[in-house]
């Protein structure tokens, strides 16, 4: 059988096998990243136009990381221990065929919650929006960046321990991460450390596509994705394929 | 040949001790083949069984599917052998009929012929269950979805981990008719299992495998003869209190409740039916049976001898 429709068995496998679980995480989605827009516009106040705007940037990364770092690794931590993951591993296809299909399932149900709380954020602030044509290769880039690190980790980590890493990610990335709000108001140590994590990137890139008349991202936050993203999968294959 | 193990071992070590859980294995599976693994909690048998898919990687020896080894070409492993894995499948939303077909496609592609799956499911008296969601299934009925899973489309290698496990008695035996019939096609099958007495019937060869290794190995009759050719007598006494006195070529007399148990050579079967007939007329007893050493005492005779071997 071709790659392509062992693809599409397997993919529609792990969907419906999740269904009842996707709908309701693509509503949390929603309801999180509507709460960051919103929320945070409460903790600042009177926040001004630059404010909302690195959160409003700011909530899609923190989705996306929720979906990658948080959620997919509870998945394969409870697939890990009740052998569905070495069920998997006797199926006739390509191991990485089980993870592409996951991915874009990882990825689909983010989407709704970006759109719909863009939109909202939009209409009710209005804080300078500027899609550059770089939006879908941007958040592709961050989800597979996202989605290959919680591979990695949740695949090397026994379930509990990559729990307790996704809970301390979450933390994290919203209170201690440059996501919401400027790099420079963090301690050096922080910021050296952001440097070399993914967030930071991932972060910045979203925003130089969201609203790209106003940020930038650079040639290095680019080449960090790219570095976390292949670290995160490779990890993830050498597990699945390692005896 | 389907399949042929040779020599292998794999051992285990934890907090710096080292089990071996398969010590120096040998056998092979021929096409159309029901082939029986035996054996306790932790004999070694599931190690065994992930080796042959390509799972864990054997310490020493050689794994020849088709005549390919597994260790060099683990995918073609993977579409060689079909498996029922021995914890349950979780389906989730999946409801039998879609996880069975899903299946069927990705090993057969597109020549897949759903018609397949209602054959089954009507074969497993499943039909009911065709469209629940699996978290909505009984433990027997996603055992059997797993089941079907695993021969809607058999590899030439089918490997079934104790695929009765919570299955009511009736579709058991349509199941064993199931396996009967992937075997009659020409597919080889590995049946691990602890339950002896459903193995005797369903199996054309076994090996009963105790602390990784082989205890017999052979046709169920070359195993029972391995151990002894006695028949065995079972009395229902009246009532727990009778006493009855037994003939003296009563071999390892045991009572149980109103329940009476010995064996015995079977050129002896004759005169203890005449015995037991007058016991029945005297009253003594209520009904009784005579019949051949199952693979259970044999399988009991050769764990025992073992431990024995072992204190």
């Amino acid at each position: 059988m071709n790659g392509l429709s062992a693809y599409k068995y397997v993919f529609q496998i792990q969907f419906f096998r999740n269904a009842g679980f996707l709908i309701f995480m693509t509503l949390i989605q929603i309801l999180i990243s509507i709460g960051i827009v919103i929320g945070f516009t409460y903790m600042i106040p009177s926040p001004d136009t630059d404010t909302i705007l690195f959160l409003t940037t700011g909530a899609p990364t923190i989705i996306l990381i929720f979906s990658g770092l948080v959620i997919l690794p509870q998945q394969i931590g409870s697939a890990k221990s009740d052998g569905y993951l070495n069920f998997m591993r006797t199926w006739p296809v390509n191991r990485s065929v089980i993870l592409g299909a996951d991915t874009i399932l990882g990825l689909l149900i983010t989407i709704p919650g970006i759109v719909v709380s863009t939109i909202v954020a939009h209409l009710m602030f209005n804080p300078g929006y500027d899609l550059s044509w770089t939006v879908v290769p941007a958040l592709l880039m961050i989800a597979l960046t996202s989605i290959g690190v919680g591979y990695g980790f949740s695949y090397l980590l026994s379930p509990v321990a990559s729990l307790s890493v996704s809970q301390i990610v979450v933390f994290f990335s919203l209170m201690f991460s440059p996501v919401n709000y400027p790099m420079d108001r963090l301690p050096e140590w922080l910021q050296a450390l952001h440097e070399f994590l993914p967030i930071y990137s991932m972060a910045e890139v979203m925003r130089a596509s969201l609203a790209a008349s106003t940020f930038d991202a650079s040639l290095g936050n680019y080449i960090n994705l790219l570095i976390w993203c292949i670290l995160g999968y490779g990890g993830a294959i050498f597990i699945l394929n390692k005896r | 040949m389907i399949l042929n193990v040779e020599n292998v071992t794999k051992a285990f070590s934890s907090r710096g001790k080292e089990k071996i859980a398969n010590d120096h294995l040998s056998f092979t599976i021929n096409e159309g083949e029901v082939f029986g693994l035996l054996g306790q909690n932790g004999a070694g048998k599931t190690t065994l069984v992930n080796q042959i898919l390509g799972l864990l990687t054997p310490d020493h020896g050689e794994i020849l599917l088709l005549g390919k080894s597994v260790l060099k070409a683990p995918a073609h492993a993977r579409s060689i052998c079909s498996v029922q894995p021995q914890s349950q499948v979780p389906l989730g939303s999946l409801t039998p009929k879609q996880a069975v077909t899903l299946m069927g496609k990705m090993r057969a592609g597109k020549g897949f012929n759903p018609k397949r799956v209602d054959e089954l499911f009507e074969a497993l008296d499943m039909t009911e269950w065709a469209n629940v969601e699996g978290v909505k299934l009984s433990g027997g009925a996603q055992r059997l979805t797993a089941f079907c899973m695993a021969v809607v489309v058999p590899g030439q290698l089918v490997i079934l981990d104790e695929p009765t496990n919570d299955v009511d008695p009736v579709r058991r035996r349509y199941l064993w008719q199931v396996v009967r019939s992937l075997a009659d096609q020409g597919t080889a099958v590995i049946l691990v299992t602890h339950n002896v007495l459903e193995a005797e019937k369903a199996v054309d060869r076994l090996a009963i495998i105790s602390h990784g290794k082989f205890l017999a190995q052979g046709t169920p009759r070359e195993v029972k003869g391995s151990v002894s050719n006695k028949v065995r007598i079972e009395l229902s006494l009246v009532n727990e209190i009778e006493e009855v006195s037994v003939p003296d070529w009563a071999h390892s007399l045991r009572r149980n409740g109103s329940r009476l148990l010995f064996s015995m050579d079977p050129s002896r079967i004759s005169p203890t039916i005449d015995w037991i007939t007058d016991q029945v007329d005297g009253g003594l007893v209520v009904d009784y049976s005579i019949s051949p050493t199952t693979i259970e005492d044999a399988y009991i005779a050769l764990n025992s001898k073992k431990t024995e071997g072992v204190s």
